[in-house]
């Protein structure tokens, strides 16, 4: 069982650590390349969006991928 | 609607809701340590936070999900179903504070990381009343924490209507987990009789309410129109339709709203493009339907938001024969003109 719940918590660690990068990518950069309406929103707002931008990454990055196809 | 993110959409009466939120979870909070100091004054503190905390997350719960079935039953809960994602939020940020003070309380204090010590400290996970019930309640928090954190309708947009409303699905198992975590937690702890008494209140209630709701339905999803001989469907009298207001109907495996508005008649698909509302269930408000979830608009006549706006749903076409209303089951593409016909 030991082992069990070892792997599922370094799952966890991992998805969250990519999350965290992929939070400050959102915060810096990421944001307006992943939904244009985000450019002239405040940094407030992308502060408030972090923790659901390390929650759901792969989804935002999937969707990141597919804009950086369309242009 | 809006064309910019707001960091938190208030208004005037989400302004008073969220007013009436913060005084109740106050007024919980502060009666329950009074209750405490009360009736057991050798609590300490912590035990006390936490207690406090995790039973107020354990009742805002219960409201949340009354609220959804409650609407759909009567349409004057509706406004309290605009301001349920901030009580949502709050009531993540009660689970937290009462997760984050056991953890602390229980589970800091040895040599390996607290969570880690959340999954090991007790490995009886074949028991039944010995299980460690608060990896559920662990499990429980990280499935409210995906649901809290994507409250906004950037997620609602980015990661999809589908992909959002599923995450938020995971609501009712957040719920079986919480129900799990509670009653293990009162069995192997104090053996309360009141405490599973209210839980199991609490589920009769919740699941009374959705059955009843989803019973109502099913009446609309079960109608089987006659069709005439080219196919349109005969759905009802002009007059049962309310004037500013729809009547739902189930046309070709999808729900259809036929408004009555102006002395015309307009018909669309009954689903609104932000979160899933019925848009039957919604009125005429300045020419506009209106969703009576989140107040987003559409023309009746050609389901397109009013510009600078930009979300569309599928028209249908509708005959009127005899003051009967018929309508062709199968829908145009979204944003498509129909002439409204005169009643």
């Amino acid at each position: 069982m030991e082992t069990v719940i070892t792997a599922f918590l370094t799952i966890l660690a991992l998805y969250f650590g990519v999350g965290l990068l992929f939070g400050l990518y959102f915060m810096l950069l990421g944001a307006s390349k992943i939904d244009s309406i985000m450019r002239d929103s405040k940094k407030k707002v992308r502060l408030l969006l972090f923790p659901g931008v390390v929650a759901t990454w792969p989804f935002l990055l999937r969707r990141l991928f597919k804009s950086q196809t369309a242009d | 609607m809006g064309l910019d993110y707001k960091l938190v959409l208030w208004n005037k009466h989400k302004k008073t809701y969220d007013k009436i939120i913060a005084l109740g979870m106050v007024l919980y909070l502060v009666l329950f340590i009074a209750l405490t100091l009360a009736f057991n004054p050798e609590t300490i503190a912590e035990t006390m936070i936490i207690r406090a905390f995790g039973s107020l997350a354990v009742i805002m719960l219960h409201i949340i999900l009354v609220i959804g079935p409650l609407s759909r039953l009567n349409p004057q809960f509706l406004p309290i179903l605009y301001n349920r994602r901030h009580l949502g939020v709050s009531m993540f940020l009660a689970a937290l504070i009462h997760g984050v003070f056991a953890i602390i309380h229980f589970h800091t204090l040895g040599n390996v990381n607290s969570i880690y010590a959340v999954f090991t400290s007790n490995m009886d996970y074949g028991s039944l009343t010995n299980f460690p019930f608060q990896v559920l309640g662990f499990l429980a928090l990280l499935i409210l924490f995906f649901m809290a954190s994507t409250s906004h309708d950037f997620f609602l947009k980015n990661l999809s209507p589908n992909v959002w409303k599923g995450l938020h699905m995971l609501v009712y198992v957040a719920y079986a987990l919480i129900l799990l975590h509670v009653f293990l937690g009162a069995f192997q702890q104090e053996t309360s009789v009141f405490t599973i008494g209210i839980l199991v209140l609490g589920f009769i209630v919740i699941s009374s309410l959705h059955l009843v709701a989803a019973f109502k339905e099913s009446k609309v999803d079960g109608f089987k129109g006659e069709k005439d001989t080219g196919g349109w469907l005969k759905v009802c009298d002009v007059h049962e339709i309310p004037e500013d207001r729809a009547k739902i109907f189930s046309v070709g495996k999808k729900r259809v709203a036929i408004f009555k508005y102006d002395g015309k008649l307009s018909a669309i698909h009954n689903v609104c493009k932000h979160q899933g509302g019925p848009l039957g269930e919604g009125k005429i408000v300045d020419g506009c339907v209106t969703c009576p979830w989140h107040g987003y608009q559409y023309l009746p006549h050609n389901g397109q938001s009013p510009p600078p706006f930009t979300e569309k749903v599928a028209t249908y076409e509708l005959r009127l024969d005899n003051d009967m209303i018929y309508i062709n089951p199968i829908g145009l593409e979204e944003g498509t003109e129909v002439e409204p016909i005169l009643c």
